[in-house]
């Protein structure tokens, strides 16, 4: 029997809006479920999704996909490829799984709600594949570190992170909830596939890929491309959903969650993509700096997203564009700094081999960043590795959840960003993060950061100990060096002095 | 006398770090505990520098010998912490 084309019957099949008798439409799909913003169901009909697939397609593709990974894992896991990777790549894969692993189960569920309260039958339909894609990659990158759990320990964190109060694992949970557990279905639309999918992760998933094949990890690189060419068909939900609500009227509405979106992604993607690239990934393998790569991808690439959907760019653009020169950096000295924290083991990336790369990418680092890397090199080189720990806490932002810093040295332009809000002053690291908690205060109010349980006694012992405990490290866990200082060598002017400290 | 918890965000340093004094503390008893975390650690020490502490944005500094208790400092307000001329 011959089969129709798919492009004959797919508009009518995927068309899976009816009538209700029994409930109201707005008992149905309430606006708060469906975030529709007051637009009326039937001006979504012209919802036209960019990328179309029927179920058999997607399950015959999905299945060659799974294979194509599964098979790359099977086929080198006796190779010593983990084994003779740098340390810092080890880090990468860690501060990775950990923070996106369980996340993805966060965005099934998100794209679970586009499902049932999406307004528009294409929005559905393609969340319906949205959904099965997450839990696919949830399970995948549940699965890859799971063999190396006897390896290395700190990849338990996979699982473990989510369920932890690691400050950094809060950070990631606080703002993926903020963009898409606790969002309509319209938002979800926006903020996870526009914002977060089509402006960062995407793009964040092609460098990942190419960075893991450099360093010869080909099992991670097919995993990565496998997720990615998923993220990049899901992704383009949120295109369409704009356009109904720009073409309705509701671009202020539209606007506003890009911009919350786009400037709670950033401070994930700084936190950890910066890093990774500027000082994780071995100098002989970095293609280009973590600024470039936003430059490029953010801004030459995700700018004109915005303005050809009829979007205005987000008011603090140029602020965000300047943080690029800094903002990473600062992140990754607090990461270093208060490495015992965290649940890998970050490369501290300053050889003088490494800042002069630092210096041609950012003038001006050894100035500002490079300030501070001297004493701790110094302290280091003097035998005083006590010194490079805190004994103190940092403060948190009460947006991002991140320490709230920024340059230092002849550079410094550290600031709080307070706000006073029924009674309780928060902190933030910039007036952006201060902007996002006014646009709905009543949504972050009661939130309390690490250091405001802290300070209100939820965390027994109060004393550093105390917060790691409480935080869920256990001393095996507990991130370090990931070369052991071996870098610091590098600086001692005679050999024999090397030798002598060995 | 009373545990007062301030911000310090000390001069050439990276972060706002939590720091624990005491009302009774005067202002060089807390700018020495806000440099117990950054001087010698992130940031060098300048010898022969003095201190001084004053609000976020304000120009003028808290005299050194002022307490804690009696300045219009409120807990976890952010402080700067600046190299002066002794």
């Amino acid at each position: 029997m011959p089969m129709l084309e798919r492009a004959e019957w797919y508009d009518i099949a995927r068309d899976t809006n009816w009538t209700p008798k029994y409930v109201s439409p707005e008992a149905l799909f309430p606006d708060v479920m469906t975030g529709a913003q007051g637009v009326e169901m039937a001006k979504w009909q012209c919802y036209d999704e960019p990328y179309k697939t029927s179920y058999p397609e997607y399950v015959r593709v999905q299945r060659e996909k799974d294979a194509g990974a599964y098979s790359v894992k099977a086929a080198l896991e006796r190779s010593n490829i983990f084994a003779s990777a740098d340390p810092g790549w080890h880090s990468i894969l860690k501060a990775h799984y950990g923070s996106l692993a369980v996340g993805e189960y966060a965005a099934m569920s998100g794209e679970a709600r586009m499902v049932r309260f999406g307004q528009a039958p294409g929005m559905r339909n393609m969340a319906t594949f949205g959904m099965l894609d997450e839990n696919r990659h949830a399970q995948l990158q549940l699965y890859y570190p799971h063999d190396l759990v006897s390896k290395d320990r700190q990849f338990d964190w996979a699982q473990k992170a989510y369920h932890t109060n690691e400050w950094a694992a809060i950070a990631v949970r606080h703002t993926l909830d903020d963009l898409f557990m606790a969002r309509s279905a319209t938002e979800t639309a926006i903020m996870l596939t526009f914002a977060f999918e089509t402006g960062f992760t995407n793009m964040q998933f092609l460098g990942l890929a190419a960075d893991a094949a450099e360093t010869g990890d080909y099992t991670f690189a097919s995993l990565v491309s496998s997720i990615q060419t998923d993220e990049s068909r899901h992704a383009q939900i949120g295109g369409p959903a704009l356009e109904v609500l720009i073409a309705n009227g509701r671009k202020a509405e539209a606007q506003k969650l890009v911009d919350i979106a786009i400037a709670r992604t950033w401070r994930l993607f700084a936190i950890l993509t910066g890093p990774s690239m500027d000082y994780y990934t071995p100098i002989e393998h970095r293609k280009q700096s973590f600024k470039e790569f936003m430059q490029e991808w953010i801004v030459g690439q995700f700018e004109r997203s915005l303005i050809e959907l009829g979007l205005d760019l987000p008011w603090y653009w140029d602020k965000m564009i300047a943080e690029f020169e800094y903002q990473h950096h600062a992140y990754h000295l607090g990461l270093w700094y208060w490495r015992k924290t965290i649940w890998w083991n970050p490369a501290a990336g300053v050889t003088p081999e490494c800042r002069a790369w630092l210096e041609e990418k950012y003038p001006g680092w050894n100035d500002t960043f490079g300030k501070c890397w001297d004493v701790i090199t110094d302290n280091l080189l003097a035998g005083r590795e006590d010194l490079t720990h805190p004994e103190t806490l940092p403060v948190l932002c009460n947006m991002s959840q991140i320490p709230i810093c920024a340059i230092p040295g002849n550079g410094w332009n550290v600031k709080d960003y307070p706000l006073e809000y029924e009674g309780r002053t928060y902190h933030f690291n910039s007036e952006v993060d201060r902007w996002v908690f006014e646009q709905d205060p009543i949504r972050y109010r009661d939130h309390m950061s690490l250091v405001d349980r802290f300070l209100a006694g939820e965390i027994q012992p109060p004393t550093l100990a105390g917060v790691l405990a409480y935080m869920g490290l256990s001393a095996a866990e507990m991130g370090d060096d990931a070369h052991k200082n071996a870098w610091v060598d590098a600086f001692r002017p005679d050999p024999l002095a090397k030798n002598a400290a060995e | 006398m009373a545990l007062f918890p301030i911000i310090s965000n000390f001069q050439y340093d990276f972060v706002l770090q939590l720091v624990p004094v005491d009302t009774d503390n005067t202002m060089d008893e807390v700018a020495a505990a806000a440099a117990h975390h950054s001087v010698g650690r992130r940031v060098a020490p300048q010898p022969g520098k003095v201190i001084r502490v004053r609000r976020q944005g304000a120009a003028e500094f808290y005299p050194r010998t002022a307490r804690l208790g009696t300045t219009d400092i409120k807990p976890m307000e952010a402080l700067e912490f600046i190299f002066c001329e002794a």
